[in-house]
């Protein structure tokens, strides 16, 4: 089950992190960074 | 390399900043907090001697065994569980105190200061908790963790939609399933929350404890408040220890546990095991409902000008007013009361007894504060 959750994790945060190298508005780009930031915390089972 | 790139690299950078300072105070809520072996601990143990499948878990605590000279086989016990919900901090502070200061002369005192250890690594979420408080001492700060209710779903995870009590079958809430005080009797190959449970029942049962006293606070708005909650088989001694209790001018009520709430200390260690089980609350008004500012001064002092409201308007369970309930207070009620167990147990079994001096009284502490009777960290 933890390695379904955390493959899954993987994907959300790779797709998070093409959007921050593709999006060209900054705007955008700081979204994706925000959204990295959880997905970090999870990834690594900090909290 | 193009202009976005670049953009997207700084904030990457200033992403993994925040995650890093994020994760740091994140981690550092998994450092046990400094307890001090009084001079009655003859033992350290960990939960894990009794039930060895929780070795290395995040679920293994300490216990701490204060034997007197004369205890042997036969002699009474008394088992404290505090950090059941490390939400409820005068539970965990009382514990401590009963490890710093607690000198038994009959009998043996079992305390595990932090029974859900787990649940004492990470908050409450949108609670908006503080980390930690401070209680000064002559010395220097003490500093304790305030936890949350549950495990940690990091060492916990999934919660089922219901949660199904393991040995009555009743349904809760999914997220029940993390509360220490919703598992018992427990479950050997069980959750870790279930596991937890079944080494504490294991300890009761191969130590024969006679009683059991488990620490809680609750919201001033919740029934069963400033109250002892007793097993039918500790209803006897309960009703003597309240009415002594209230001799000393703490007002205190006493509930029966109730028959059909299963999973909890007061019902399924008196059903399972042969300890006499009592839980006890005191009000804690920062886990209740209707806070305001929720930090560590309301921790420490329970001043709130919002309960103060609901207690004019009839909505509260228990006196409130400017003054709040500060932990001094609240700490104390625990320890007259395990005091006054220990007192009640001796007067009807004088052949067993179970005597601890090196406490203070419920007015000393109001009258001293607590910090005078925490020891400071060693350097």
């Amino acid at each position: 089950m933890k390695i379904i959750y955390l493959t899954i994790l993987a994907a959300v945060l790779g797709l998070c992190l093409w959007n921050l190298f593709s999006a060209k508005k900054p705007s955008l780009q700081a979204t994706a960074a925000m959204v990295i930031v959880p997905l970090l915390l999870r990834l690594f089972l900090i909290n | 390399m193009k202009k976005h790139h670049i953009s997207a690299l700084i904030f990457l950078a200033i992403a993994l900043v925040a995650a890093g300072i994020a994760g740091a105070s994140f981690l550092s809520m998994r450092e046990n907090e400094y307890i001090a072996k009084g001079p009655g601990v003859s033992e350290v143990k960990m939960l894990s001697d009794w039930f060895p499948a929780l070795a290395g878990s995040p679920g293994d605590t300490e216990v701490y065994i204060l034997r007197s000279e004369s205890s042997n086989d036969d002699a009474a016990s008394m088992l404290v569980l505090g950090g059941t919900h490390p939400n409820e901090p005068a539970a965990f502070v009382a514990a401590v105190l009963l490890v710093e200061n607690a000198q038994p002369s009959a009998g043996t005192l079992y305390v595990i200061p932090r029974a859900n250890n787990s649940a004492f690594t990470h908050n409450d979420p949108q609670e908006g908790s503080p980390q930690r408080f401070t209680i000064k001492t002559p010395d220097g700060d003490r500093v304790f963790r305030f936890g949350s209710r549950a495990t940690n779903p990091v060492h916990q995870w999934p919660d089922p939609d219901v949660y199904i009590h393991a040995s009555s079958g009743q349904s809760l809430s999914g997220n029940e399933t993390r509360n220490l005080n919703r598992g018992y009797p427990g479950k050997a190959d069980g959750t870790l929350t279930e596991k937890v449970c079944y080494g504490i029942t294991e300890l009761i049962k191969k130590e024969a404890i006679t009683i059991t006293v488990d620490l809680h606070e609750a919201s001033p708005e919740y029934p069963v408040n400033m109250a002892m909650v007793a097993h039918p088989n500790a209803m006897p001694l309960a009703s003597e220890t309240v009415i002594g209790l209230e001799m000393q001018d703490i007002a205190i009520g006493l509930e029966p546990s109730p028959v059909n709430l299963r999973g909890l200390t007061h019902r399924e260690l008196g059903d399972f095991t042969d300890t006499l089980p009592v839980l006890m609350e005191t009000p804690n008004a920062s886990q209740g409902r209707l806070r305001g500012k929720t930090d560590e001064a309301l921790v420490l002092t329970g001043i709130d000008p919002w309960y103060v409201k609901a207690e004019k308007l009839g909505r509260l369970y228990v006196p409130y007013d400017g003054n709040g309930h500060p932990i001094e207070e609240r700490v104390g009620r625990h320890v007259a009361g395990i005091a006054e167990l220990a007192f009640t147990w001796t007067l009807n079994n004088p052949e067993r007894p179970l005597e601890f001096s090196g406490l203070p009284s419920y007015a000393e502490l109001l009258d001293t504060g607590l910090g005078i009777w925490l020891k400071a960290p060693e350097q």
